[in-house]
């Protein structure tokens, strides 16, 4: 708004208002991997358990960005990645002109202000199908597949990790060190830490929120990496 | 230049109406947060069509009215536990539903921390209305009549679970119950008689530290005495914090309108006000046993009628939309 009514208001420079100079568009990339395997959905993994994923679909957001720990932009969306939709495995950001940046972060799964906060649009309308409706709160993380050392029914294993209300509050806080400037950032998310981690025995069904979908939670924060590239 | 007149012409095209809610002035300000929903004359009534529309359930046999009538205070009179599509039946008894705009959670068990996300529960339970928000979306988008009610009040004729859910919290949110007799008494333009006066002492003696006036709830959950039913077994707030100590905690209902809302408690399992009195005069599970004499239980139904509020129960804003 701002910017119309400078441009408006002197009308003979509009020229210089034109915002192409102005941009300074950093591109996210987000790719999930098994170590160093990437991950497809419905394809084996080559894991002795022949792990697949069917399903993954995640909450990022409140994405903020440093340069020597002062913020220099904070956007306080949401967004639904999803495996399936290649449309939602890209993010970009608007930074400030000649902005440079050191480190980011984010929230993995929807913070509790927000999810207290009543019903929203776009990624967190629930239509989305990330939304618990018999105790209120948002799917933070859905991961469905399948593994050789599951003992459920056809080895399906079904992780549905959420919750906002102490003390099973499972959404995280991810920190990340860029080591400097770059248009292009890959956001990689290993998830073998998270299945060597799985309690496999009686715990490959988290469907509610509770101390399990908290820890799961922040094995999964701490398998992320950022790669300039 | 273009731009600009569109903006302004934009800016002049009459949008939803804005609408007020209407309390006491003694009460305190509403908990609902209504900067990020405001009320409008259409959003309300939007809401309104679709709390009474069977839309809402998988076979369109069932609206939420089918378990919330608004001649019964909003609760489904007669039900111990509530009736879903095709006769399934619930494991709880459906509430009262009154100035919601005061709550703090909703369920008996407070599962539900937001008046938005409420209707999502009964939507999607295979024991109520068996469907989901995502086709309910798709259902409203094909409607002949949806689209021209979601721009009358939304100012875009697409329907969204946002929209949805909004528009209903719009129209539950003017459910106030505030006309009854003790209101008026309250406003000193009506008087107790005496038995009523009495009454009014022993429940603020005995009852209000949990039904605390104006809402006649404390909104917190409380043990008030009765025994698990070993069928149902529901053990009420720890399903939510599976704290042990919250076992057999429920929220405090209102009382307001308790002459209309039986039968009573979280399953329903009393019929008549005089059941729930003579438990309390019985039980010693309470911090505070109650000795009430058989007049001291009379005069004691005689204050709780004095929450019916017929102005509430026949109000034709909250009944039945009329086409
Ligand atoms: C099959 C009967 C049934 C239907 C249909 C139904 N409800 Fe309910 N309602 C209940 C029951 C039972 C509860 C209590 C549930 C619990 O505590 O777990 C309840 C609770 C509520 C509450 C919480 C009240 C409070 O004070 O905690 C609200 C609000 C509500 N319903 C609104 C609705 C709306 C809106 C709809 C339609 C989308 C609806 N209900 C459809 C039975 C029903
Ligand atoms: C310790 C807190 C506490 C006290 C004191 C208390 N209640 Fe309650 N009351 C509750 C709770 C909790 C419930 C819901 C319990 C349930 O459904 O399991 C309830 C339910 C009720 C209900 C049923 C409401 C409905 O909609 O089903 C009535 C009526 C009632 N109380 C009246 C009274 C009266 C009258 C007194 C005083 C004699 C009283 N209560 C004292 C906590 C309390």
């Amino acid at each position: 708004m701002k910017h119309l009514v400078l441009c408006l208001k002197y009308a003979g420079l509009i020229l210089l208002c034109f915002p192409a100079e102005s941009q300074n568009i950093i591109s996210l990339n987000l790719g999930p991997f098994y170590k160093s395997e990437k991950i497809a959905l419905g394809e084996s993994l080559s894991t002795p358990d022949s792990l697949t994923l069917h399903q993954l679909r995640f909450y990022l957001g409140h994405f903020t960005f440093y340069q020597n720990n002062a913020a220099i932009l904070e956007d306080k969306n949401y967004h639904l990645f999803d495996l399936e939709e290649a449309s939602t495995l890209n993010l970009t950001f608007n930074l400030p002109q000649n902005a440079t940046f050191d480190s980011l972060a984010f929230n993995l799964g929807v913070d509790s202000l927000t999810t207290a906060s009543g019903a929203m649009g776009g990624d967190l309308d629930p239509t989305q199908g990330m939304f618990w409706t018999w105790q209120s709160g948002y799917i933070n993380v859905k991961m469905e597949g399948f593994s050789k050392k599951c003992p459920a029914r056809n080895g399906e294993f079904q992780f549905h990790l959420g919750g906002y209300l102490p003390p099973y509050a499972a959404n995280q806080r991810v920190e990340l060190k860029t080591g400097g400037n770059s248009e292009n950032l890959l956001l990689t998310l290993d998830l073998a830490p998270f299945f060597e981690q799985v309690n496999w025995v009686d715990k490959h069904n988290v469907m509610s929120p509770g101390a399990e979908a908290v820890r799961l939670s922040g094995i999964l924060a701490k398998s992320f990496a950022i790669h300039a590239q | 230049m273009g731009a600009l007149l569109m903006l302004l012409s934009a800016a002049q095209r009459p949008g939803p109406e804005p609408a007020v809610l209407q309390y006491p002035k003694n009460w305190p300000a509403p908990r609902y947060d209504f900067s990020r929903n405001p009320l409008t004359r259409e959003g309300i009534e939007l809401g309104r069509r679709l709390f009474y529309d069977p839309v809402l359930s998988r076979d369109s046999t069932l609206s939420c009215a089918g378990c919330h009538l608004s001649f019964t205070a909003f609760a489904h009179v007669d039900h111990a536990l509530s009736h879903g599509i095709q006769d399934r039946i619930g494991t709880r008894n459906a509430p009262a539903l009154a100035n919601l705009a005061w709550a703090q959670a909703f369920m008996w068990d407070g599962a539900i921390q937001h008046l938005d996300f409420q209707a999502l529960a009964p939507i999607s339970s295979p024991t109520e209305m068996d469907h989901s928000i995502q086709k309910i979306v798709e259902k409203l988008n094909a409607s002949p009549r949806y689209p021209a009610l979601f721009e009358a009040a939304f100012g875009t004729r697409k329907a969204t679970g946002e929209r949805v859910l909004k528009a209903m919290a719009q129209f539950e949110l003017t459910l106030i119950s505030a006309g009854s007799k003790y209101d008026r008494m309250m406003a000193g333009t009506d008087t107790f008689s005496r038995q009523e006066q009495n009454g009014y002492a022993i429940f603020q003696k005995n009852c209000a530290s949990c039904h605390a006036e104006p809402f006649f709830t404390n909104f917190s959950f409380e043990k008030n005495g009765l025994p698990l039913d070993t069928m149902l077994r529901d053990y009420g707030r720890m399903r939510i914090t599976q704290n042990p100590a919250d076992s057999l905690r429920f929220k405090v209902p209102t009382l307001r309108n308790i002459e209309f809302s039986y039968p009573y408690m979280h399953d329903g399992r009393f019929r008549k006000l005089r059941d729930v009195v003579n438990h309390y005069a019985q039980t010693t599970a309470l911090d505070r046993p109650l000795e009430l004499s058989a007049n001291e239980k009379t005069d004691l139904v005689a204050f709780l009628l004095t929450l019916t509020d017929r102005a509430f129960l026949f109000n034709p804003d909250f009944s039945f939309p009329k086409e």
